[in-house]
């Protein structure tokens, strides 16, 4: 993330320090400073600080890639933070492991469900350690009426405890997952978008109002606004790994948290200029795209056209790209190249269709580690450069510099094995081959991942040049000051539908995060 | 187990029964062996008698014991190639080392599990606590063990005690030996399975990250598994050498893939967490037996190997269909 770091706005400093001051009678339980934490050159957390009070259900809020997740994965007891202090009911909390921030109260129901499938919803509630029967060995039947009891205590009525967690549908297994961490009676309750997969989140909030009238100490983290609305009072705005502002709920809009989470964007005023070739109508279409996560989904990308595509993680972005790129298969729809209807059934075939498909990861589905820069470009086409049944390199060498031009990939990175080169060059040369490869549409996810600033512009103008020539170009990011800049029109993604079409002079972060969320309402 | 009293939508999660056998890879593999029992019997007089069945156990029991270490490591997604080099150095230090009588045979007994055991304490250490590739890992120590063996016995031969060879493969109270070691082992393992450990042999091989989100002790367990895998192949190893009363270094060899092969056609994962020792030994049984049928059948014994294979392929595929038509069941 390159965003410039936005101080709080005083004002939003002293709404804070106003809350802080309604409740300081009682000492926080949880007390969070200064939590740094970085993976090698990358910074997940700087300088975070919060604080969750018993009785209290504290929202963490932010985009992806805040931090949400590490400073979760800390509280767990998972990683270790860099620096900073930690402490739980006034006294120092440095857990080493899960099971030692258990021992310490603190228990967490993940995002990324964490059961085991192949054991029984009894097992997976009763470990690590399983009861015992008369012979000292695990008992089935002890177990299952253990994990009833918790079950029904928390009012899942519709599991069996012997059934196996991969029989459960995707809803239950959340429910599992939820009563597993309440199971260890915690003193600090962390869930992690505990409601992704329920459509029915009237339990937990039952759960969640016992809880804390028990005085427990909730820290509560949702993409949903409106539920976050529901049940906090108070909220803590992460934005690139730093906390933001801890604000009063209540009396902040929406806007304006949204304002808070997004950040404000600095990039130089939009450049849009549409180009202004007669369209020749769709130069990529997809009717009624149907598969796992994505529902129904229609659009169009023009030639000469950028159309971003923004969500918040896993509404089906993924998977619809994928589709596209040959990678998922698609259960119904229909998608047109050119009015000729595309194969999708293979990534071969989708670039045989005309689709060149950047990949969200880089370094496990992009490139060969340990060839260099130029291989990794002119893999696509080296059926092109033959000499009987040899590679003439010096063919090899003048496609690689002319495709590297275009990516602005300095002649003497590409002699280099690709894995010494930075991730920005790296995405250059990425981005390169898909260009090599002669696709008429690119499709490409979170094509700026981790690349600094520099990288960014280079990319942007190789995309600007790929449309201006008769291209387009389908792109999905993270960052959505960065979909503002160069899209022409952007959809929003929600729930494996389109909820949004945004044209681009409307185009604008609050907009998108409004339908992103789910309050298309607002946006409109 | 009958559902919880107080679910009564419960049910409808449960798997049908039909689904659920269809799914055990040890009920697959049990089927493929009585077929093969029946065709044997068919084109072989005396097939079912005790002498053939007793003899059948002795020549089978060391790849089935070597097959049932063998499992245990890979239900949690791992792969111990040592077997071959454990199973040879345990034959070859019954055939130098052990002493007459019964003090002499539980003496072996303890040199080989000791043996087994400190091969997979090597291994358990390297992959649990170093954190190094299992498949590596067993591959060095399988080298040392087959190195160390011939350092023991440079060529086929030495001397199995008597009393060895002959009480191993013979009865007790009229049933034969092997199959109560055989049954002794199910029996560890069914206890084995139901402890902190056994659970957590199946949680790893599912999921690392979730089994230790869950709280399992995920290296200690990693750990156990290749020390109780490498005491099984000991006993295999001694096992072999009283079933052929004599010793010889490059035992283990032909061992190797055969454990592999006995864990597949017993419906155990290689992807790790699912299945279990009871069909790997049956599919051992299976492979044995196959040999037989072959024979009787006057198929060439070079065409031993290609049936198999084909065994075993038939068991994957039967496999993957069995746990595609298992999930595709009805609720």
């Amino acid at each position: 993330m390159t965003k410039p770091i936005v101080l709080p706005n005083p004002r939003l400093s002293a709404q804070a320090s106003q809350v802080a001051g309604t409740t300081a009678s009682l000492a926080p339980y949880l007390r969070a400073e200064g939590l740094s934490k970085a993976y090698g050159a990358t910074v997940a957390l700087s300088h975070v600080s919060l604080d969750v009070h018993a009785g209290e259900v504290h929202a963490l809020l932010g985009e992806n890639g805040a931090g949400k997740s590490t400073l979760v994965k800390i509280l767990s007891g998972i990683v270790l933070a860099d620096q900073g202090r930690l402490e739980v009911d006034g006294r120092p909390f440095e857990p080493g492991s899960l099971l030692g921030a258990r021992a310490a109260g603190v228990s967490t129901a993940f995002q990324e469900l964490s059961l085991l499938p192949n054991l029984s919803v009894a097992v997976n509630l009763m470990l690590p350690n399983l009861l015992k029967g008369p012979l000292g060995i695990n008992s089935a039947r002890r177990n299952e009426q253990a994990a009833a009891a918790l079950l029904q205590d928390f009012g899942v009525t519709t599991v069996d405890p012997a059934s196996l967690v991969a029989d459960l549908s995707l809803a239950e297994k959340q429910r599992v997952e939820i009563v597993r961490a309440l199971s260890h009676r915690p003193r600090l309750l962390v869930l992690d978008e505990p409601t992704a997969a329920l459509a029915d989140p009237g339990w937990l909030f039952d759960i969640v109002e016992r809880l804390t009238g028990e005085g427990v100490a909730i820290l509560y983290i949702s993409h949903r606004l409106a539920e976050v609305r529901r049940l906090c009072r108070r909220g803590t705005v992460l934005r690139n790994g730093r906390s933001i502002a801890t604000v009063d709920l209540t009396g902040t809009p929406d806007a304006e948290i949204f304002r808070m989470m997004v950040g404000t964007s600095q990039d130089e005023p939009k450049h849009k200029p549409m180009s202004n070739r007669q369209s020749i109508g769709p130069r990529l279409s997809a009717k009624g795209l149907t598969g796992r996560n994505v529902h129904d989904v229609s659009f169009e990308v023009g030639d000469g056209e950028i159309l971003g595509v923004a969500a918040l993680e896993g509404q089906g972005q993924r998977p619809m790209f994928r589709m596209l790129a040959g990678l998922e298969p698609m259960t119904a729809g229909t998608v047109r190249v050119d009015n000729k209807e595309a194969d999708l059934r293979s990534p071969a075939a989708a670039l045989r269709s005309g689709i060149g498909f950047l990949p969200e990861e880089r370094k496990t589905e992009g490139i060969f580690l340990g060839l260099k820069a130029a291989s990794n470009i002119s893999l696509p086409i080296l059926g092109r450069v033959l000499w009987g049944p040899f590679i003439n390199h010096r063919r090899e060498n003048a496609a690689v510099a002319e495709a590297s031009q275009h990516v602005d990939l300095a002649k003497r990175y590409q002699a280099m094995r690709i894995s010494s080169l930075s991730g920005g060059n790296q995405q250059k040369a990425l981005l390169a081959r898909v260009l090599l490869a002669g696709p008429r549409n690119l499709v490409l996810y979170d094509p700026t991942r981790g690349v600094d600033v520099g990288t960014k512009q280079v990319i942007y103008a190789a995309i600007r040049n790929f449309v201006d020539q008769g291209g387009s170009a389908l792109i999905y990011s993270t960052e959505l000051a960065e979909l503002v800049h160069l899209a022409h029109r952007c959809l929003v993604v929600y729930g494996g539908r389109i909820v949004g079409d945004v044209a681009g002079s409307l185009l604008t972060e609050d907009r998108l995060v409004s339908f992103a969320t789910g309050h298309g309402d607002i946006a409109a | 187990m009958s559902a919880v009293a107080g679910f009564p939508q419960a049910e409808r999660q449960r798997r049908p029964a039909l689904g659920r056998l269809l799914g055990s890879g040890a009920v697959m593999v049990t089927v493929i062996y009585l077929l093969l029992l029946l065709v044997y019997s068919l084109c072989q007089k005396n097939a079912l008698s005790m002498t053939q069945f007793s003899d059948q156990l002795s020549n089978g029991l060391p790849l089935a014991l070597g097959a049932a270490g063998g499992t245990l490591v890979v239900l949690m997604r791992g792969f111990d190639l040592s077997v071959a080099g454990v199973i040879a150095l345990a034959d070859v230090l019954t055939a130098t080392q052990a002493g007459d009588g019964q003090l002499g045979a539980l003496l072996c007994l303890a040199m080989v599990v000791g043996t087994g055991l400190l091969v997979g304490a090597v291994n358990g250490f390297l992959v649990a606590y170093v954190g190094l590739q299992s498949i590596a890992c067993t591959l060095a120590t399988m080298i040392i063990c087959s190195g160390v063996a011939l350092l023991v016995l440079d060529a086929p031969g030495g001397n199995v005690p008597d009393f060895i060879s002959d009480n191993l493969t013979g009865t007790l109270l009229g049933v034969p030996v092997p199959l109560i070691i055989a049954l002794v082992v199910l029996l560890g393992w069914v206890i084995l399975r139901k402890t902190n450990w056994g659970v957590g042999l199946y949680a790893l091989g599912a999921d690392e990250t979730a089994a230790r989100l869950a709280g399992v002790p995920v290296r200690r367990v990693k750990f156990l598994a290749f020390c109780a895998a490498g005491a099984l192949y000991g006993v295999a190893g001694m096992m072999l050498a009283a079933a052929t009363s004599n010793g010889d270094p490059g035992a283990g060899t032909s061992y190797l893939l055969l454990v592999f092969a006995a864990i597949a056609i017993g419906g155990t994962t290689f992807t790790g967490g699912r299945g279990g020792l009871l069909g790997s030994m049956i599919g051992a049984a299976t492979l044995m037996l196959l040999q037989k049928v072959l024979f009787s059948l006057g198929v060439s014994s070079f065409y031993t190997g290609i049936g198999q294979g084909l065994i075993m392929i038939a068991a994957v595929l039967i496999a993957a269909l069995s746990a595609r038509l298992a999930r595709r069941m009805p609720r």
